[in-house]
């Protein structure tokens, strides 16, 4: 029996729910030689900004028990160059590309989500607005719901052809609250959990271990605090509003990508478990084919939500 | 790949060597991202017995286990083609879960390594010498190095630093760099075994033997940041060529997770950039790098 793996992600079709996490596989020209990028169904790049970015000091990583921290601090290449030299390898692809879009203003955001309605190959925009590691003037979009509504109606405006998927972070107090301010302010699609604020100690120096001081905690780690943020978004927003959630935190095989599907989401992105095995995503996608047979499905979309309780 | 044999060198260091039907091509100074784990399933479940034709089962609990996330990033020792098989070298410290694990690998278990990773030493066209300089466990891409140099036909002399001398990664006789031509000079802090000191002090003195070191002579530096420091220092002051190899904190080891930074001098506005340790190191000249 054939299984029917392809998605919709707010208009978008795609051919299985497996993305990048953005952040983990740069602009798709790193990975060449390591990874069959074919096995996705969509490429979700880096975050852009609309000026490039060196990013926070060394050091930036710490691995800690089944996950890492990380304080990158957004360095990336910025608007010009990622036109210029990324674009043309991301078409190469042959896959819908997604572009995470951060900045500090608001200005910043939508001149960066509007040059992308021209470019042909990108389908969606993901808006960061929970980047834990970069200090914006105080301001945290994604903390706060008002911001948050204020920031996705200003992107929306300029989306264009593009669909708009929001980030959220899970460094909150109510993610659905959140999740339902932008949604009602224009969401397409929501993709969650950015990582979650956390810490590394040398007890011997009595120094933090990055140079940010503070980072973002993901890999295994985290999954089981994303699978509850998105059953509980799904149950109380995304489902009835029609809206698909892209899933991430800690999925590195198939049966964490079935928690994920079954708990209420559309698209699995996989982050950093592309750092431990590049190959992972078709042991991924083998075995969610191998899981639907067992249960006599015949297409992924019969288990989204499928949770009992 | 899988482990032919996995040796200890001394208190500090164990060689492993892995071999396997093909790897691609290599060069010295390039590195390989080692899992330190069983590789392939998901923990728990490769436990389960499954009937042929029946798929797998998880056992319904996840198995907290004590095997490390991320891969670690090893030089490369050698490696030696034969008809049948590429074997490769590593050789290693134990300083924590990672190497520990490595450690307890026995011949034949499986082990994933990725790669190869980074860029190499350049091996000057003109300068007839060159002395490769490792301090510890930057002793390892130093005697691949060695079977370049012979290959290339170059006159060089390996500096081998180490804290005392049962942690010395290499051994005398016969000498890791005896077996490509090449002769070593021993350097211990205690003063153990060779030259009671800074192994850069032998070097100094070596270049200073020279005519012209300039153009006579590359150096090929790996090690602690300290050694490599004064290594550079001593280079640049006689305006010798020097090519360190760096360590930084890796996630992914290709390039994109933009952990590994360096500071290199460019024309930027402030003077500076960053590269990355693993795609456009871990090899840099050390007139780019800004300590
Ligand atoms: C390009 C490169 C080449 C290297 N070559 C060798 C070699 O040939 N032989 C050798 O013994 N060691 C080498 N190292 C260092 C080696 O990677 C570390 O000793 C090893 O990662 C320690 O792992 P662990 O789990 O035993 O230690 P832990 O301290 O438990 O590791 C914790 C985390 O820190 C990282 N880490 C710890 N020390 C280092 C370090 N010195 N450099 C980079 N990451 C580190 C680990 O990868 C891990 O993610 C090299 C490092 C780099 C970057
Ligand atoms: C090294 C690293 C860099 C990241 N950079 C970004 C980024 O630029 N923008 C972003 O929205 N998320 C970024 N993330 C977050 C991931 O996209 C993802 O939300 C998170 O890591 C959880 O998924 P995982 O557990 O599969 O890694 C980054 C994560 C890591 C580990
Ligand atoms: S280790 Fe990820 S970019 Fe170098």
């Amino acid at each position: 029996m054939d299984i029917d793996l392809s998605v919709d992600i707010a208009g978008v079709q795609l051919a299985n729910p497996l993305m990048t996490a953005s952040g983990t596989c740069g602009y798709a020209d790193e990975y060449a030689d390591f990874v069959d990028l074919t096995t996705l169904g969509a490429f979700v790049t880096k975050s852009i900004t609309l000026e490039p970015r060196q990013g926070n000091d060394y050091e930036r990583v710490v691995e800690t028990r089944a996950g890492m921290l990380n304080a990158i601090g957004l360095a990336n290449v910025g608007l010009d160059v990622f036109l210029d030299q990324k674009v043309p390898l991301l078409e190469k692809l042959a896959l819908p590309v997604f572009v995470n879009v951060a900045g500090t203003t608001i200005d910043d955001y939508v001149a960066v989500a509007a040059a992308l309605d021209d470019v042909p190959v990108v389908r969606g925009i993901e808006l960061n607005i929970s980047c834990p590691n970069v200090k914006a003037g105080g301001i945290q979009f994604g903390t706060d719901g008002a911001q948050a509504a204020e920031i996705t109606a200003r992107i929306k405006e300029v989306c264009g052809k593009n669909i708009l998927i929001v980030k959220l972070s899970p460094n909150v107090t109510d993610i659905s609250s959140i999740a339902a301010a932008v949604v009602d302010a224009g969401a397409d699609a929501l993709s969650m959990i950015n990582t979650l604020a956390g810490m590394a100690i040398d007890t011997e120096t009595r120094r933090p271990v990055l140079a940010n001081v503070t980072g973002g905690l993901s890999g295994p780690a985290i999954r089981p605090v994303a699978v509850h943020m998105v059953h509980s978004v799904y149950r109380k927003v995304a489902s009835p509003a029609g809206v698909p959630i892209i899933a991430m935190g800690g999925i590195q095989y198939a049966n964490d990508a079935l928690e994920f599907l079954l708990a209420g989401a559309t698209g699995l992105a996989v982050g950093t478990a592309l750092f431990v095995d590049p190959a992972c995503l078709t042991g991924i996608r083998d075995g969610i084919v191998e899981y639907l047979q067992r249960h006599g499905h015949g297409a992924i979309t019969e288990i989204i939500g499928a949770l009992e309780i | 790949m899988n482990v032919l044999s996995n040796v200890r060198l001394c208190r500090g260091h164990y060689l492993m060597r892995l071999g396997g039907r093909e790897f691609p091509p290599t060069l010295p100074g390039q590195f390989v991202q080692l899992q330190c784990r069983v590789p392939g399933e998901q923990p728990g479940w490769s436990a389960v017995e499954v009937a042929p034709g029946d798929w797998p089962k998880p056992t319904g609990r996840e198995l907290t286990d004590a095997e490390p996330l991320l891969r670690r990033p090893l030089s490369l020792a050698g490696r030696y083609d034969t008809e049948f098989d590429v074997e490769l070298d590593i050789i290693y410290s134990v300083v924590g879960t990672g190497t520990a694990w490595l450690a307890r690998a026995g011949q034949g278990d499986e082990i994933s390594l990725l790669g190869p990773l980074g860029n190499a030493f350049a091996i000057s066209e003109s300068k007839p010498r060159a002395a490769l300089v490792g301090g510890g466990v930057g002793i390892p891409p130093m005697i691949y190095l060695a079977s370049a140099m012979q290959a290339a036909g170059k006159r060089a002399v390996a500096f081998c630093g180490a804290r005392s001398a049962d942690m010395l990664p290499i051994t005398l006789t016969p000498s890791q760099f005896g077996q490509f031509g090449v002769d070593s000079v021993i350097a211990t802090d205690d003063g153990s075994l060779g030259w009671k000191g800074f192994v850069s002090e032998p070097l100094a003195a070596w270049l200073d033997a020279m005519d012209a070191p300039d153009r006579q002579a590359v150096v090929y530096a790996c090690g602690p940041e300290p050694m490599m420091r004064a290594v550079a220092e001593i280079c640049i002051a006689r305006n010798v060529e020097c090519q360190v190899s760096l360590e930084r904190h890796m996630a992914c080891g290709m390039g994109t997770c933009q952990s590994c930074v360096c500071k290199t001098k460019s024309d930027a506005e402030q003077g500076w950039s960053y590269k990355l340790c693993c795609t456009d190191g871990p090899v840099f000249n050390a007139r780019d790098l800004i300590w």
